[in-house]
């Protein structure tokens, strides 16, 4: 709360939670679709990390009601989830930041896994469907993802100087 | 710290925040359910505001129709190029004979203005986006209620019927395909005029046909059309080809899987049908 942001660094973060969405609802062919990392749990780690005075719950829980629009499922199931992820990484950021990178790969791609566990069990238990195999798929796809995704928006972050 | 109204007060911590989050969510998920008033107000409100994402997430499909075949299946697109060579070579007949090539496209030209489904006037959606699981097969279109779009529509391409409109928001519309899990279609064999029900299966290349004796007069290579029954879907449209009649000799039934004739994963547009005849008549089609 120290140092306001700018109009102009609030659109970015903003940014780049829009380009979040559009990768995880643009239409891909049957076995890639499988692989689609969850873009958004990602990127609302990582600016969780980045700025935890600024993104957290709130921000999580918003950005999942969209989501549960887009997939068109039960409202405030993804909500749910990502309120929970935004808590978990707050919880935990201090000591996430300090991991080697590909050490933080696993524990961010743990705490998502966490999060799309809470989604399994509310799907088995509201409407029924058994958990799959390929939902983990896109676990694994996130913990490949990660320290490149983490590369780049500490890039933007750095240029934009964010803080 | 900071003051409220002369108080001064703490932030809420994160765990307080969580704690109010999943109480809204439970009450949003239990009013979805019961597919309450204000929780369907909020889906359309947000719907509305994330409809800019959706049109950038279809970008692709429109702008960039090469580059998603770059992702196709090798084979696919071998068996597209052999069907297409095939393509040719009877095109270049047909354009020996502008009779042929006239009827050809006058044929197409019925195809468009409905004439092709008597009673029914039909206009071009554009697929916005595909979710397709095993437990739910559904598209998105880019028409709404604003354009008369309305719930219980039936959703074809030209070679057969894909779904039907299942919710409708001002401005996109929800399809469930005809291998929906949730779907069933009254179906009527051509070759025989026996009746069946062709359900989804949750998987995008398969219909099923339970509920038929082992007695019945059915064998691979059968194509379903619709009959009508029920009343969603237009009668006497293709629907499905049996491909694999199996029969157990400890159950009742036969085990009979289809084929859907629409190609489900392949276009971009699809045809909405409105009746002629009631409520929901169009201005003018522009298909």
């Amino acid at each position: 709360m120290d140092n306001p942001l700018t109009l102009k660094q609030r659109a970015l973060i903003l940014a780049s939670f829009v380009a979040a969405m559009v990768l995880t609802i643009v239409p891909l062919p049957g076995a890639i679709r499988l692989l689609r990392p969850d873009w958004v749990a990602l990127v609302l780690v990582y600016w969780c990390m980045a700025l935890p005075e600024r993104i957290g719950v709130g921000s999580g829980w918003v950005l999942g009601l969209f989501l549960d629009v887009l997939y068109g499922s039960l409202l405030g199931e993804q909500a749910l989830a990502k309120a929970l992820l935004a808590y978990l990484t707050l919880r935990f950021t201090l000591r996430l930041r300090v991991f080697p990178r590909w050490q933080q790969a696993l524990a961010v791609g743990t705490l998502v896994a966490l999060s799309d566990l809470m989604l399994i069990m509310i799907k088995s238990l509201v409407r029924g469907h058994p958990p799959l195999w390929s939902d983990t798929a896109p676990m694994i796809a996130n913990v490949i993802l990660w320290p490149f995704l983490f590369g780049v928006l500490r890039g933007v972050r750095r240029r934009a100087k964010i803080s | 710290m900071g003051t409220f109204l002369g108080w001064s007060i703490r932030r809420p911590s994160n765990l307080t925040k969580l704690i109010l989050c999943v109480c809204a969510s439970v009450a949003l998920m239990v009013a979805d359910s019961h597919n309450d008033h204000d929780a369907r107000v909020i889906r359309d409100t947000v719907l509305r505001a994330s409809y800019p994402l959706q049109e950038l997430a279809a970008l692709p499909f429109s702008a960039g129709q090469a580059a998603f075949e770059g992702l196709r299946t090798n084979a696919r697109l071998r068996r597209d190029n052999a069907a297409l060579e095939a393509e040719v070579q009877r095109l270049a007949v047909k354009a020996a004979q502008l009779d042929a090539l006239r009827a050809e496209v006058a044929h197409m030209t019925a195809l468009l203005h409905g004439s092709a489904v008597p009673g029914y006037r039909v206009s071009l959606a554009r697929i916005l986006n595909v979710s397709s699981g095993p437990f739910s097969q559904r598209l998105t279109l880019d028409e709404g209620a604003r354009d008369h779009v309305f719930v219980g529509q039936a959703v074809i391409d030209v070679h057969g019927i894909i779904g039907q409109v299942i919710s409708v928001s001002p401005d996109t519309s929800q399809v469930m395909l005809i291998t929906d899990p949730d779907s069933g279609i009254p179906v009527i064999s051509e070759r025989n005029g026996l009746r069946a029900i062709a359900f989804g299966t949750g998987s995008q290349d398969r219909l099923k046909i339970p509920y038929l004796t082992v007695t019945a007069d059915i064998r691979p290579g059968d194509v379903l059309a619709s009959s009508g029954l029920g009343g969603v879907y237009p009668p006497g449209y293709p629907v499905a080809r049996v491909t694999e009649v199996t029969s157990n000799p400890n159950l009742a039934f036969l085990k009979i899987r289809a084929v859907p004739l629409a190609r489900l994963d392949y276009h971009t547009r699809v045809l909405l049908l409105w009746p002629r005849k009631g409520p929901h008549t169009r201005g003018a089609g522009h298909g």
